[in-house]
């Protein structure tokens, strides 16, 4: 992680510095912004009857832009971001499938009760998008890849109750919020590859600072194709608010 | 303009994918709690904790003790379910009972899932020899289809009752970490005794799954009474509800045992296995003979904690030392009394008993050395001839 931060960090300096001597018509913006919202299904499942609590975590999002109009207003752009997308929420789910796989080992079955879900990824976005220039506005959309470098997906489940197998099966019931709460670990069944669409508009305060915002849909779903546990797909959707630097 | 167009379109997309949908109806179809209203329940009941019966959602069948001579041909059973869920026949008509178990059928709210439970009313016979043997023979291997386990379950016929899990153990607790594992790796197993079948009861590791539920290690146990699954997750204490009605004074039991300490005793600290080559395992054998209800007429089981403290217990019995041996080797335990008991009382089935086996004796704290085995058969008890 810290190798790639220090890249990232490097290539902002570095760019920022020689950038001096490239041609005036390319516009370079060091953006730094806030990253807000989930891994979670589209359309959410009747199975899942609430939230409980959302935990805002420190999700960073550092960005280096380089964007030229081409053809009058129009034009393009393409980045690189280093962030952190993360969350943490309890859930009540009611009769929600779920397929726990562990060294070979599988308990199904239908779970109701709370569901405490932390998730965390730092990863590496490349950004590529047509942009619409207007006055201060600058509106961006286009595709984006990103890396995950690090992938955190833990929890714990606690007053509630299992039905293994389907809900006329035993009833294994799990005790109030402590220590002994059973707990998950799916870090590793995550893909290492996000691709989905980027959406937002910066806005320009004055001569170098302005304002962001964005929206980032994932398009594939965070876990592997042969993870089961969770019957819906999750993707990462999340909104990032921050500010630009024009650095050219 | 366009851009706020844009930005709205955007956040109305989030928000509208966070929508939470209408609660589905109930899927589960269970009974939980069944129970018989008379005007005179001492007619047909030997207790009043007899007349309700908590069922435990592992259960199909529900059954009454009653008086040997009881008339069981119109009844009334009442029966707690899943909200939403219907029964039939109807709660609460009167069935007749005469010729066996009634079957009731249980629909989920969903009508998506139903259960089916065979309720009875079983006149029981209260004579029973001055020695019971327990030899272990009939072990069967049990498919659990929900958990996609098999493992094996022990049964006994009593003077009232044929087939019944008179001994319960913690295998379908197993199952839950280990559906991998064939009958033979669960912690209690039928084996080779000292005559035909024995029971093997053996501590295991509760692997990587173990590890994540904070359960790791799962001692074999074996003992006159039931498991309750719904436990194993929150409270292991509570897994082993000890005792069934004993309706005659135990006096002594008697029984041969193998034992082996596993080689690496486990502790469980803070979520985190702790080895130590220097504490020795224990196996465990004991019986404790208690009064089963209290003076409201609610009934009264032991369960890990206060399965040799429960201020109910009237005689306890222990093996002190277990050496080991990979001989068959006699046991003997003789109980020891705190005072006297009531006669009538105890004819009434007012006395219950469990005898327990374990092959770690700290295995419900996850105290215990994997691999640690104690094999038992031909258990003897002995009770006081009736003057």
């Amino acid at each position: 992680m810290k190798k790639i931060f220090s890249l990232v960090l490097l290539l902002t300096i570095a760019i920022s510095m020689w950038g001096i001597s490239l041609p005036d018509s390319l516009n370079y913006t060091f953006r730094i912004g806030y990253n807000i919202g989930g891994t979670a299904p589209v359309g959410m499942p009747a199975t899942i009857r609430k939230l409980n609590s959302y935990d805002f975590q420190p999700n960073v999002s550092l960005g280096l832009d380089v964007q030229k109009d081409l053809w009058g207003k129009w034009g393009l752009a393409a980045g690189v971001r280093l962030e952190n997308k993360g969350m943490k929420i309890d859930a009540t789910v009611k009769n929600y499938h779920m397929k726990m796989v562990q060294g070979g080992n599988e308990l199904e079955g239908m779970y109701t009760g709370r569901l405490v879900t932390d998730c965390n990824l730092w990863m590496l976005t490349v950004p590529v998008m047509a942009t619409f220039h207007s006055g201060r506005w600058l509106i961006k959309c286009g595709p984006y890849v990103s890396y995950v470098a690090t992938r955190s997906f833990k929890g714990h489940v606690y007053d509630g109750y299992l039905r293994t197998g389907n809900p006329t099966g035993d009833k294994v019931d799990m005790g109030p919020e402590g220590d002994d709460n059973p707990t998950y670990d799916f870090s590793d069944d995550m893909r290492k590859c996000h691709v989905g669409m980027l959406l937002g508009a910066d806005c320009r305060l004055g001569k170098r600072i302005g304002v962001y915002a964005d929206i980032t849909w994932g398009l594939n779903g965070a876990f592997k194709n042969s993870f089961k546990t969770i019957e819906q797909t999750l993707y990462p959707i999340y909104g990032t608010i921050g500010l630009t630097y024009k650095l050219k | 303009m366009r851009i706020k167009h844009l930005l709205l379109f955007g956040m109305a997309a989030l928000s509208l994918s966070s929508c939470f949908k209408d609660e589905a109806p109930n899927a589960e179809c269970d009974i939980t709690k069944a129970w018989v209203h008379t005007d005179n329940p001492n007619e047909l009941f030997y207790q009043l904790s007899d007349t309700a019966i908590n069922v435990m959602y592992d259960r199909n069948d529900i059954s009454f003790t009653v008086r040997r001579k009881a008339d069981v041909s119109r009844l009334a059973p009442l029966f707690e379910i899943t909200p939403g869920a219907t029964i039939n026949p109807a709660n609460g008509t009167v069935q007749d009972f005469t010729n066996g178990p009634v079957l009731y059928t249980v629909t989920s709210e969903d009508k998506q899932w139903s259960r089916q439970y065979s309720v009875s009313f079983k006149p029981t016979v209260v004579t029973i020899p001055s020695a019971v043997i327990f030899d272990f023979e009939n072990a069967r291997v049990y498919e659990d289809a929900n958990k996609k386990a098999t493992y094996y379950k022990w049964y006994e016929n009593t003077m009232s009752d044929t087939d019944i899990e008179y001994w319960a153990n913690a295998n379908a607790g197993f199952a839950l970490s280990k559906s991998s594992a064939t009958p033979d790796e669960y912690p209690s197993v039928a084996v080779d005794g000292y005559e035909g079948k024995g029971v093997k009861l053996t501590t295991c590791s509760t692997g990587d799954w173990g590890l994540l539920v904070r359960r790791p290690l799962a001692a074999g146990n074996f003992f006159i009474g039931e498991f309750d699954v719904s436990k194993a997750l929150t409270n292991t204490m509570l897994t082993t509800r000890m005792g069934r009605p004993f309706a005659k004074k135990p006096i002594k039991i008697t029984g041969m045992y193998k034992y082996k300490a596993g080689d690496v005793f486990w502790r469980f600290v803070n979520g985190k296995i702790e080895e130590h080559t220097d504490i020795k395992d224990r196996a465990a054998i004991y019986a404790s003979f208690f009064r089963n209800h209290d003076n409201e007429g609610n009934e009264i089981v032991l369960n890990g904690n206060d399965s040799k403290t429960n201020p109910n217990i009237v005689a306890s019995a222990e093996v002190n030392v277990i050496p080991e041996t990979d001989e068959w080797t006699p046991f003997e335990m003789v109980f020891n009394y705190k005072g006297d008991i009531d006669l009538d009382e105890l004819e009434r089935q007012g006395y219950s008993l469990t005898i327990v086996f374990t092959s770690s004796t700290d295995g419900a704290y996850y105290e215990g050395a994997p691999g640690s085995t104690l094999y038992i058969d031909n258990v003897r008890l002995e009770c006081e001839e009736e003057k």
